[in-house]
């Protein structure tokens, strides 16, 4: 139950990945771009421009599929630490206006406003000046939507797109979602619309003629943050957590999908170093020691495996999650077998008191120094400007995406 | 691979009776040999190999076996396979009676014992895999007692991790006059020594990495033993312990033992004594408190006391102090309680004593009173 009326702020950047790579070549605008990579190359679409999308092209779709579909249009490669960059500014942006803020994913975060109208005004007036503070701090579009629930102001800002702002009044959250497909609702997806459809449930306002207990018994305990979610409540899984509070990253994970399947081993085993990396910095960038390595891999006919082990000692040192990351393919590789992909995924994690090393001591500590130079120069001059030797055949583009699955992302650590 | 002579000539028949004690007693040492989850399904049999008046029972896992035998009444020489675990389930459960085993058609074997008869279920003998033969030459005598004191006292200390391979095992050194044990799982490390043997046939030194399983199976053989001196050898790839008319065979670990003369502290020169017996005791009490993953307790010497604390945020918080000679500077340092508590078990009763350097450097304890073994024990300390 809401005690007291809240105001939310769903501020979602507009057509993120493509708006930043106009900013570096302004010849883009207003054109069908594709970003993530080329048009005949394996892999998928990490963001496409709204003149691009008029084609039915959208995120996460095979590049090549977004070729046959937009033969015109321009296909760039993603820029990751470009995104960040930017999504970076925009954080400060949001940060000058309320100190509760959750980055969702790299381009959309909630603001919880409450209380902050003698201060910013009115949330339409701070929706405004937030708004034109992002064009003036980032040169970039955003899409604000507001409501009194996390729910209201992710559904309203979809619907003010692009570059617009939505303020659903309190008390109007019912007759507002009451018309729109149950698909605008979050969370909901293509199975579930389908065991909606079956049930004649086709608007949001179908929702409130059943029964909470006729939805229970449908869909389980889904169906009951479903009937919540119908009258505009924060209900069900994420949707329950306060804006801002503090939700730890469970796992941190890098995978790699190869433009051309390989059996080789030796580069199999440099992209493992490469994942083992980069899994290596972010547990260094957050503070935190991993027990649990977990390696993922898919075969060319889309068989997965993942196989984990779990250590006596947590770590973040590149070179010991690739000793188990390797360890583990060397057991469950089939020899020879082509790999379509490969991932590295650290959890279990751990900031307490380091139990030291009798025999290794020593070696991690250098260790550990000599990542962390290598983690400043490329904070300094790029993620590319160091890398472990073995990794560097390995080498690769890292992918980013927007938010593909629509899944809320985990918090932004300021 | 030489194979132990079979004196059998046919191994399609074989009948024989034994007593039901002296075959449940040969079952019992056996069954921590036998794979447990084994991928090969022979391995969860044993051999039964029947020759004069002899039952010879192997198991083996492939990195260990163990052979055992026992007197029988052989009435046809032969051999077959039996599943070991339900043999031993069922044989628990028979009168105290002569039991004959018969080997029939197709594998099967039967079990008689009084009116109790059972049929079951066997493999072909020739899928069982051969054994490496006990080595004619190079055969270390090493008294039992000796070698089991020796075991207990570092055991404990052996990962059980798997990917630090070569510490999967201890380190067994024999020389001419001494043998020594080492184990460690890189958190901490047990060592001890033992002069005044007399080893035939050892010139220089001999280093041995025993297996971790191997050294748990040889424990309990030398638990249960009365032989006051055992057999040990080796060849390339394989370990044989010879204790009465049992023979352990294990597999070698191949790899480099790390260097651990390096790591042996050198100038801990804060030192004090403790009983054993209260050290572990306020130490298990405070560790209930400790962070259950890390098991974290720390340690305060000052002047003339010893104050053991470990706090959670679930738990709480402990304290608990003991009483020593002691005048140096104060010092604080963390341990995992466990590793101390693995330690104060196996040195036993008497007073301890505790060296330490500084809060980041490994920390020394070894018995107050030296007495004809070396015995020390090294645990790095846990940042606190």
């Amino acid at each position: 139950m809401v005690l007291f009326l809240r105001t939310i702020f769903h501020v979602d950047m507009d057509a993120f990945f493509v708006s930043v790579e106009e900013l570096f070549d302004p010849e883009l605008k207003g054109k069908a771009v594709v970003v993530g990579g080329q048009r005949n190359e394996r892999g998928v679409v990490s963001a496409a421009s709204y003149e691009a999308r008029k084609f039915g092209v959208h995120s996460a779709m095979p590049l090549r599929t977004a070729a046959k579909l937009c033969p015109r249009a321009i296909f760039v490669d993603g820029h990751p630490e470009r995104y960040r960059e930017y999504s970076e500014r925009a954080y400060r942006v949001l940060s000058s206006f309320s100190p509760l803020v959750e980055m969702a994913s790299i381009d959309e975060a909630y603001l919880d406003m409450t209380g902050t109208e003698r201060l910013h005004g009115p949330p339409l007036r701070a929706a405004h000046n937030l708004h034109q503070r992002m064009k003036s701090d980032t040169r970039l579009n955003c899409s604000i939507g507001i409501g009194s629930s996390r729910l209201i102001a992710k559904v309203s800002s979809a619907k003010a797109k692009p570059n617009g702002v939505l303020w659903v009044v309190p008390g109007q959250e019912a007759r507002f979602l009451a018309p729109l497909d149950v698909r605008d609702i979050p969370g909901v997806g293509k199975v579930t619309e389908q065991n909606l459809h079956a049930l004649g449930i086709q608007r949001v306002g179908d929702l409130g003629r059943f029964e909470d207990s006729f939805l229970e018994q449908h869909f389980g305990k889904w169906g009951l943050a479903l009937a919540g979610k119908a009258r505009g409540e924060d209900a069900g899984g994420w949707f329950d957590n306060e804006v801002g509070a503090d939700i730890d990253a469970k796992s941190i994970s890098h995978e790699h999908t190869y433009n051309q399947d390989t059996g080789n081993a030796e580069q199999l085993e440099s992209t493992l170093m490469r994942l083992s990396e980069m899994v290596g910095r972010r547990l260094r960038e957050s503070g935190l020691h991993a027990r649990t390595i977990q390696l993922k891999l898919r075969y060319k006919d889309f068989t997965t495996i993942t196989r984990a082990h779990t250590l006596p000692a947590p770590t973040q040192l590149d070179t010991e999650i690739f000793e188990q990351a390797r360890a583990l393919f060397r057991k469950n590789w089939r020899k020879g077998g082509e790999v379509r992909l490969l991932g590295v995924h650290a959890s279990s994690f751990e900031r307490q008191p380091d139990q030291g090393d009798l025999l290794e001591g020593a070696r991690r500590e250098r260790w550990k120094q000599a990542l962390s130079a290598a983690d400043r120069l490329r904070d300094k001059f790029g993620e590319s400007s160091v890398a472990l030797a073995s990794g560097m055949k390995g080498s690769f583009r890292e992918r980013i995406h927007e938010n593909p699955a629509g899944l809320p992302g985990k918090t932004r650590k300021p | 691979m030489p194979v132990e002579a079979i004196a059998a000539t046919s191994t399609t028949t074989m009948e024989i009776t034994v007593s039901k004690f002296e075959l449940l007693r040969e079952l019992t040492a056996t069954q921590g040999v036998v794979e447990r989850k084994t991928t090969i399904p022979i391995l969860s049999n044993y051999l039964f190999e029947a020759a004069g008046d002899k039952l010879s029972l192997t198991a083996t896992d492939l990195d260990l076996s163990l052979r055992t035998s026992c007197v029988a009444k052989v009435k046809k020489e032969g051999a077959c396979t039996i599943p070991a675990r339900k043999l031993h389930d069922y044989v628990k459960l028979l009168p105290d009676a002569d039991i004959t085993i018969k080997l029939l058609e197709n594998h099967w074997v039967s079990i008689r014992c009084g009116r109790s008869n059972t049929k079951m279920v066997g493999m072909a003998r020739s899928n069982f895999p051969s054994l490496p033969a006990f080595p004619t030459a190079g055969v270390v005598k090493i008294p039992a007692q000796v070698l089991r004191g020796m075991i207990a006292k570092t055991g404990f200390a052996i990962a059980s991790e798997e990917s630090r391979y070569t510490l999967n095992g201890a380190l067994m050194v024999l020389k001419p006059e001494s043998i020594t044990m080492v184990a460690t799982d890189g958190h901490r490390l047990a060592h001890i020594e033992r002069g005044g043997e007399k080893f035939e046939g050892i010139s220089g030194e001999m280093k041995t990495l025993v297996p971790k399983k191997a050294m748990d199976e040889l424990k309990s053989l030398l638990d249960a033993t009365d032989v006051e001196v055992i057999e040990f050898a080796k060849d390339e790839s394989t370990l044989y312990f010879r204790i009465g008319s049992r023979l352990l065979t294990s597999r070698q670990l191949t790899g480099q033992f790390p260097n651990f003369e390096a790591v042996l502290p050198k100038d801990n020169n804060k030192s004090i004594t403790l009983h054993g017996e209260e050290l572990s005791q306020a130490i298990s009490r405070v560790a209930q408190f400790a962070d259950e993953r890390s098991r974290a307790v720390r340690l305060k010497l000052e002047k003339g006391e010893l104050k053991l604390s470990a706090s959670s945020t679930e738990t709480g918080e402990s304290e608990d102090s003991l009483e020593i000679d002691y005048n140096g500077d104060t010092l604080t340092i963390g341990f995992n309680a466990q590793y101390i508590i693995d330690f104060l078990k196996a040195v036993g009763a008497g007073d301890v004593k505790l060296e330490l350097k500084d809060p980041q450097s490994a920390g020394q304890l070894r018995p107050a009173d030296v007495e004809e073994y070396k015995y020390r024990y090294i645990v790095m300390p846990m940042r606190i």
